[in-house]
């Protein structure tokens, strides 16, 4: 009986990889497309849990302007990870204000309401008087734009 | 001379080295699928709340007239009143004087009245106690949102805050 010689080109096996690299290059490309470098939404910090309202529609762009502040269950200002006292939290919406109604001044812009957007971060389970009280403390310091973050639906 | 060479058998082949770009491509997925971030399922109320004192009406003259085609001076500023229970639910829920039972009514009743203003903002005043909890207020203001509602404005229960 006679042996067949391996590697003959006859019966070399062939893998076929085109195939594989099409469905390889649509990954890269799915991928590449959602891509988003930065580990961290602006403004979150891991003791506040956003409320969930289904009904929210999504808004516009954010413009390059605008504040992140967050307030804890117990109702009180979270900035930059520093939680503020109710007495430091209205001083430190009068320094916000300031600081930029000082660069409007300089700029020769109407220094009366500000442009800002304040990005509120409230927890779910703080009152809803906490949350009025803060943006009227805002509004009187000169904020008028907010945007209140809510979940579409329960974060896995 | 003939410049035509004569083809003999079939052409030869030309290797293509698939597997270094194989690997190149490999590394790229890696580092996509490892860097890769869900989207985020955050989403925003905007609110405008003007630092001059707003024109909306006081409590308890504001009051939901009944939509009708033939009022021209249709009311365009309307008070949604909520009562919470000591958990800080919802207890019950007004519009102007009438009762509504949940937020999928309030949402249909204020886009019938939207709808009958021909284009006119619809601007509400959410009156709502200080221990109702911020989850219900922001499902009020994302219906409200939702609904075609132009502005809204918060305050306490009895008292308006700028």
């Amino acid at each position: 009986m006679r042996r067949k010689v391996r590697g003959s080109s006859s019966d070399r096996f062939e893998l076929n990889l085109t195939p594989l690299l099409d469905v390889v290059l649509q990954l890269i490309t799915f991928f590449m497309m959602l891509v988003h470098f930065g580990s961290r939404i602006e403004g979150q910090t891991p003791s506040v849990h956003l409320p969930i309202a289904a009904a929210a529609l999504p808004g516009a762009d954010l413009g390059l302007d605008r504040l992140v502040v967050a307030i804890d269950r117990e109702g009180r200002l979270v900035v930059a990870d520093a939680v503020l006292d109710p007495v430091a939290s209205a001083r430190w919406w009068g320094d916000q204000a300031k600081v930029r109604r000082d660069a409007r001044k300089a700029l020769g812009g109407n220094a009366s309401e500000l442009p800002t957007t304040v990005v509120l971060r409230a927890d779910k389970d703080a009152t809803y008087g906490v949350v009025r009280k803060a943006l009227a403390q805002a509004q009187r310091s000169g904020f008028a734009r907010f945007s209140l973050i809510v979940l579409r639906e329960d974060q896995p | 001379m003939s410049l035509r060479r004569k083809r003999t058998g079939l052409p030869e082949e030309v290797p293509f080295p698939v597997t270094p770009f194989l690997d190149m491509a490999f590394q790229l997925l890696a580092f996509f699928i490892l860097t890769f971030r869900p989207p985020s399922n955050e989403l925003r109320l905007d609110l405008y709340l003007p630092t001059a004192a707003a024109a909306l009406p006081q409590w308890p003259q504001a009051t939901a007239k009944a939509p009708s085609l033939d009022d021209p001076d249709l009311e365009t500023d309307l008070v949604v009143a909520v009562r919470a229970n000591p958990d800080g639910s919802i207890g019950n829920l007004k519009l102007g004087d009438t009762a509504v039972t949940d937020l999928s009514s309030l949402e249909a009743r204020l886009t019938r009245y939207r709808s009958v203003l021909s284009g006119q903002p619809l601007r509400i005043r959410l009156e709502a106690p200080d221990i109702l909890r911020y989850e219900e207020a922001a499902k009020l203001i994302a219906t409200c949102s939702r609904a075609g509602v132009s502005s809204v404005k918060l305050s306490g229960r009895g008292e308006d805050l700028p």
